[in-house]
């Protein structure tokens, strides 16, 4: 059974957001304008948290691309009182919009901010030109409920319905999110880290890796490698 | 069988028998009722968009309210307690008000988490056995057991009293006393079970804190015997129902003893925190002194200290405690700092900062304003109707006559005849249709 994860290189992303702009478009993340957003209730499964060290001009600012972390060990799937966020097999965690009754006890269960909650009908308010290019392949959410990463879970379904009908399994490369997919920078690896030869299961194992908040014992499946340069 | 009937009719009946102020308090009741479920039809319809929620503080005043009554409806067991362990018959005699504030307030805790939810409509996912119910797990589901568990003993067991009181006879000990011996520790379980929906959290340290349960209980005992307090003050002023001074006075006790420890605990979390400030305790300098003009819980927190403190001052002197009014104000002062201290002062800075470091000010909006008044409307008016019901029949103005029930004196205990001790029976009065004054 795969275990699958993600690797973020800190050193080779630039933050040009192409990966939110692709998480938004592949999975029918909706829009929620200016006001929504000045009040904070916007939905991004991929976000690119900025951090600030010092004040202008000796000032540092970091990058941090964060979709979910996927964890090993996740405080949102343990709180849930009705079963509708869970770990799937393959390591994903999943999130069923029909079981959730939008109690939020999982937004404020996770340390990475990463589940969001729909505060209105967006796919409604949407106009309806741009309903057109929605994918048919990842359900709209209704307003109410919980939504997440689900490292485009979509993606690794067709990726098994082609192995099997070619009857062989899933291979390298063949399943990978599109945040990954669209990186200029190839900043983002994806694969399975239970195989000890894939690319993630190397680039894991570097001395420049680790995970957020890893303190917590959330044991993260999104693993970074730190920059290397210390002036920043 | 048809003493149950008449027993319920007869309580039916009883709730619209009053005088002019008790309808105008039933009308005031269901209006402000009535405002609260025009707002959440809103919120039922565009989302919860129309509160002031945020990614951020995905929680408001909504579940502020809901932590703050369910240690309210823990409190009951302070009467409990003493009436049927330790016997006293004072306070047995008023251990159904306590009862019945502990229904209100398990009510109101039921309709917070309700209109709280997203999609309500899904509500039932949570029924164990009908729904998917992720127990042991989930803090949330052993919270609806214990509420519901609670709500069920709470209302069965001063039902058995009251029906075999209405029926002419005395409770049988070995009925109820199991009963009420679960319902002790069940009432500190339902608060100890709320202090862990928050204090399991590791990525809020102002929650992840063992000192959570205990504050909770603290401060339950506190603000719940305080609201008990006015409550019997005002069935005393209003109804035939005497609340002997005693009982008073020893609930007072209570509040004193809980704030006590209330204000002690709260300066050993102010000390860990502030001895030396890590990144963790960033939630607390927002919430007392505010981080890079973020402060909108600055005048709150020490408006709730302040009064805290003021109550604690006036009830552990004797002689402060022992006059009425005073007593009445630090009950109030008690009130209102809990409220504040274990509702906003709790739930927010959880959030803020989040566990990244963003800071975002909540403030509620007018639709979870007139949605909360309206929910403590409604436990307030069931309060009422629960006392309306059960203080006659305890009183034993009120009891079955099989072939058609009739109060033994005109009036019940809104009527004008004048109570005297409560337990002696009145003389009768004759005439003057019932429920009317004469």
């Amino acid at each position: 059974m795969p275990r699958w994860g993600m690797v973020i290189d800190l050193d080779k992303c630039t933050a040009c957001q192409a990966c939110v702009v692709a998480c938004q478009a592949e999975n029918n993340v909706p829009f929620v304008g200016e006001r929504e957003y000045e009040r904070s209730r916007s939905i991004s499964w991929m976000n690119v948290l900025r951090e600030t060290e010092g004040v202008y001009p000796d000032v540092k600012i970091r990058y941090i691309p964060r979709p979910c972390m996927q964890c090993d060990n996740p405080p949102c799937t343990r709180v849930c009182p009705v079963h509708a966020t869970y770990l799937n097999p393959e390591g994903i965690v999943a999130q069923v919009y029909y079981r959730c009754i939008g109690c939020r006890f999982c937004v404020a269960a996770c340390p990475y901010t990463v589940k969001y909650f729909n505060w209105y009908d967006y796919h409604d308010r949407m106009p309806a030109e741009s309903r057109k290019s929605d994918s048919p392949d990842v359900t709209p959410r209704p307003k109410g409920v919980v939504e997440k990463c689900t490292f485009c879970h979509h993606r690794l379904m067709k990726a098994k319905d082609r192995a099997a009908m070619e009857k062989r399994e899933v291979a390298e490369g063949e399943y990978i999110p599109a945040c990954a997919e669209v990186c200029p920078a190839k900043a983002i690896s994806f694969g399975d880290l239970s195989d000890e030869k894939s690319h993630v299961s190397r680039l894991a194992k570097s001395s420049r890796a680790f995970r957020l908040m890893e303190d917590l014992g959330t044991k993260p499946k999104v693993i970074y490698l730190a920059e290397q340069t210390n002036n920043g | 069988m048809g003493s149950l009937v008449a027993f319920f009719a007869d309580g039916i009946k009883q709730v619209f028998r009053g005088d002019r102020l008790y309808w105008a308090w039933l009308v005031g009741l269901v209006a402000v009722i009535a405002n609260g479920a025009y707002y959440y039809g809103q919120q039922l319809q565009q989302g919860l968009i129309v509160t002031g929620l945020s990614d951020q503080v995905s929680w408001g005043v909504y579940i502020a309210n809901f932590t703050y009554l369910v240690g309210v409806a823990a409190a009951a067991v302070m009467l409990v307690i003493p009436a049927y362990i330790f016997d006293r018959e004072d306070i047995k005699h008023v251990v159904l008000i306590g009862e019945g504030v502990a229904v209100a307030a398990v009510t109101m805790t039921i309709l917070f988490v309700t209109v709280d939810l997203g999609r309500p409509d899904r509500i039932w996912h949570m029924l164990p056995l009908l729904g998917r119910f992720n127990f042991p797990q989930s803090m949330l589901a052993w919270d609806v057991l214990v509420l519901t568990g609670y709500l069920f003993l709470n209302l069965t067991i001063p039902f058995y009293m009251l029906f075999v009181k209405y029926r002419g006879g005395e409770p049988n000990f070995a009925v109820y006393f199991p009963g009420v011996l679960i319902s002790i520790f069940w009432a500190i379980s339902i608060h100890t079970v709320t202090a862990f929906l928050f204090s399991s959290n590791v990525a809020r340290p102002f929650w992840n804190t063992a000192i959570l349960g205990p504050r909770f209980l603290a401060s339950a005992f506190t603000s719940g015997p305080a609201l008990i307090v006015l409550a019997l003050q005002v069935i005393d002023r209003f109804t035939a129902f005497k609340v002997h001074r005693p009982v008073i006075d020893f609930m007072a006790l209570i509040i004193t003893v809980s704030l006590q420890i209330n204000l002690f605990l709260l300066g050993v979390e102010f000390f860990t925190e502030f001895y030396f400030p890590t990144e963790k305790g960033i939630a607390s300098h927002y919430l007392f002194f505010g981080v890079n003009g973020f402060n909108a819980l600055v005048p709150w927190i020490w408006t709730a200290f302040g009064f805290n403190v003021v109550a604690a001052f006036i009830l552990t002197i004797h002689p402060l405690r022992a006059r009425r009014a005073l007593l009445n104000v630090a009950c109030a002062l008690a009130i209102v700092g809990v409220w504040i201290e274990k509702g906003m002062g709790l739930i927010i800075p959880g959030f803020v900062p989040t566990p990244i470091g963003e800071m975002f000010n909540y403030s509620p909006s007018q639709v979870e304003v007139f949605v909360s008044l309206g929910i403590w409307a409604a436990g307030l008016l069931v309060f009422t109707i629960l006392t309306k019901i059960a203080l006659p029949i305890e009183l034993g103005t009120l009891v079955w006559v099989p072939g058609g029930t009739r109060s033994r004196y005109p009036g019940g205990p809104h009527g004008a005849a004048s109570p005297g001790h409560p337990q002696r029976p009145q003389p009768q009065q004759p005439a003057a249709p019932e429920g009317e004054r004469p």
